[in-house]
């Protein structure tokens, strides 16, 4: 599920309080503050914060089972993905997951909160069972999927096979475009109710008067849609895309214990890479520096996120 | 927002609703069915719509002779600890930086919401060695520390968000009549923020009943072992696929947070929104 997960924040217009601006004048008054962000920033220090310079630091480090005290050894592991191709090849799997994951939950998701939006029989119904995949544990939609995916008892073979789509039964995860798919199937299913949410909040603070006149004045619903419902949705759009772009660059969970990043490799994301390398073949120098050319690619999607808080407070 | 007289406009809607409909649904209802299915109709190759013989076999094995059960505790008590932690913490850094002013503030609040940009999988790299020095290593402890991890700085946001729309006037007059600080925030303020505790209380709950990548790299032995990669080495391995059982025991790993969720959504759902859509 590690969903969409980062996709929750959202930016939230800060208001200075008066209060706060008082407060600040008076030195007792701020070290109560401080003291009261201490234990969060403490925590915040030890699990997150060192963690994450230490990996930095351990990249310019070589660090293996056979040489268990870490040997300093300047950009050595960066020349060693250079000469990786099995490396590069995460970076492009990795690229193809978050581009067929991010576009389809965004298409799926706009389009059922569009649906959920329209007033019929039994849409609260549908709206609170259709979060019901991004709430589940993430070996559980892992197994879901393995089992409709399966070569020789999954449903989703029968189905194609008696449809006439394909006239002998697919092994999906046995082979690398088949992995892929499932993988990426997966991950849109458990994230379209998230997006779905944010998409659905959005459309609930829509000016109906003005859609209402556009409809006087002969509008049709592909032109009400395309000059006035996608226009609004704009911000929501855009924070939906950064934020799956971040979740979907990160997802770990579903893919391994869907496929384990194979067959070999076909779907060894650069965050199968990392682990595969730090814990599998204990080569926790070359892992780290992986782990900060991935970073590098969180930087542009996190520079756009951060931007739009700031804007905000 | 749609006019849906024209036939058209009814058939296109009809069409999207049912199949995007039967992607969200269908998948849930044949986990539902599957395990339900005695193992000779789960093995069949040509999978029947509906159980023909609804058998509970599935369960009660996985009740009694397996370990679920045992992996269902660990999970409970590791999440519900690190829940618990994440959102004490939360708690006062989003009131501290809601209500106060001291300098570092803004960037220190940034930083930490930038966190979200370090990957899980990189940040256990070093996670784990650290953990092995100081000896929580395949400790529930260590695990519900590694935990915060997940959701400290979207709880802290969340919990900011809210803290700030606290009008000022409550705090001053309770100021005016000599409370204290600490006193205004646990008699005052957390009494009316019910609803966000409870939003970031289950996120992060979620987070960590989910998870699967630091509980199978942070936990060694069995017995200490959560759900997530309890199902995967059950279920799933080498050796043999049971499938029935993987079923019946999804659903039993999914029932207490399709529960909880369902039972507190309507906050959940404002609390994980708010602020994305203003």
């Amino acid at each position: 599920m590690s969903v969409a997960a980062e996709i929750t924040s959202a930016p939230a217009p800060a208001q200075v309080s008066p209060h706060a601006v008082r407060g600040g004048l008076k030195a007792g008054q701020r070290r109560i503050g401080m003291l009261l962000l201490l234990p969060a920033a403490i925590a915040f220090g030890l699990v997150i914060l060192y963690p994450f310079l230490q990996a930095l630091a351990l990249s310019l480090f070589e660090y293996t089972l056979e040489t268990p005290a870490p040997r300093f050894y300047g950009l050595g592991n960066f020349a060693k993905i250079a000469a990786t191709p099995d490396v590069w090849q995460a970076f492009v799997t990795t690229a193809i997951y978050v581009f067929f994951t991010t576009t389809g939950t965004l298409i799926l998701g706009l389009g059922w909160a569009l649906i959920l939006n329209q007033p019929f029989r039994g849409r609260g119904l549908l709206r609170s069972m259709s979060l019901l995949p991004w709430v589940l544990p993430s070996t559980v939609s892992a197994f879901v999927w393995g089992w409709i995916f399966n070569s020789r008892y999954g449903v989703l073979n029968a189905f194609l096979l008696e449809l006439g789509v394909i006239d002998m039964p697919q092994a999906w995860l046995s082979t690398s475009t088949g992995a892929m798919i499932a993988v990426i199937i997966t991950k849109i299913w458990l994230s379209i109710p998230l997006f779905m949410a944010f998409f659905l909040a959005g459309l609930q603070n829509m000016d109906r008067e003005q859609v209402d006149a556009a409809r006087v004045d002969g509008a049709n619903n592909w032109a009400i849609l395309r000059d006035h419902v996608l226009p609004h949705l704009r911000p929501v759009l855009i924070v939906v895309v950064v934020l799956g772009v971040i979740g979907n660059l990160q997802q770990f969970d579903t893919i391994y214990a869907l496929t384990g990043g194979g067959p070999v490799r076909a779907t060894a994301v650069l965050s199968v890479e990392v682990y595969r390398r730090a814990f599998e073949q204990w080569d926790v120098g070359f892992a780290s520096a992986i782990g900060v050319l991935w970073v590098a690619t969180l930087l542009p999607p996190a520079f756009l996120y951060l931007r739009m808080l700031v804007k905000g407070a | 927002m749609f006019d849906l007289s024209s036939t058209v406009s009814k058939v296109v809607f009809g069409l999207l609703l049912g199949l995007i409909g039967l992607f969200l649904f269908f998948p849930l209802y044949w986990l539902a069915i599957s395990s339900v299915k005695s193992n000779a109709e789960l093995y069949s190759i040509v999978p029947t719509p509906f159980p023909l013989a609804p058998t509970l076999t599935h369960f009660v094995t996985a009740l009694t002779t397996g370990k679920l059960p045992m992996y269902l505790f660990n999970s409970l008590v590791a999440s519900g600890a690190s829940a618990a932690l994440n959102t004490l913490l939360a708690l006062y850094a989003g009131y501290s930086f809601a209500k106060y002013r001291f300098a570092g503030r803004q960037p220190v609040m940034l930083f930490m919401l930038s966190a979200q940009m370090f990957p899980f999988g990189l940040l256990l790299i070093s996670i784990y060695p650290l953990m092995s020095e100081i000896g929580l290593l395949d400790t529930r402890t260590g695990l519900i520390l590694s935990y915060i991890v997940f959701a400290l700085p979207v709880s802290t946001y969340m919990l900011y968000s809210y803290f700030s729309q606290v009008p000022d006037e409550l705090i001053e007059a309770a100021r005016a009549d000599g409370a204290s600080d600490l006193r205004i925030f646990h008699t005052i303020v957390i009494p009316i923020s019910i609803p966000p505790i409870v939003t970031v209380f289950l996120y992060s709950f979620m987070w960590s009943w989910n998870d699967l990548l630091y509980s199978m790299t942070l936990i060694v032995s069995d017995e200490k072992r959560t759900i997530g990669p309890g199902l995967l080495l059950t279920y799933l391995n080498e050796v043999n696929s049971d499938w029935g059982g993987a079923m019946a025991a999804s659903l039993l790993a999914s029932a207490p947070i399709v529960a909880a969720f369902l039972f507190l959504q309507r906050y959940f759902i404002q609390g994980v929104t708010a602020g994305a859509v203003k």
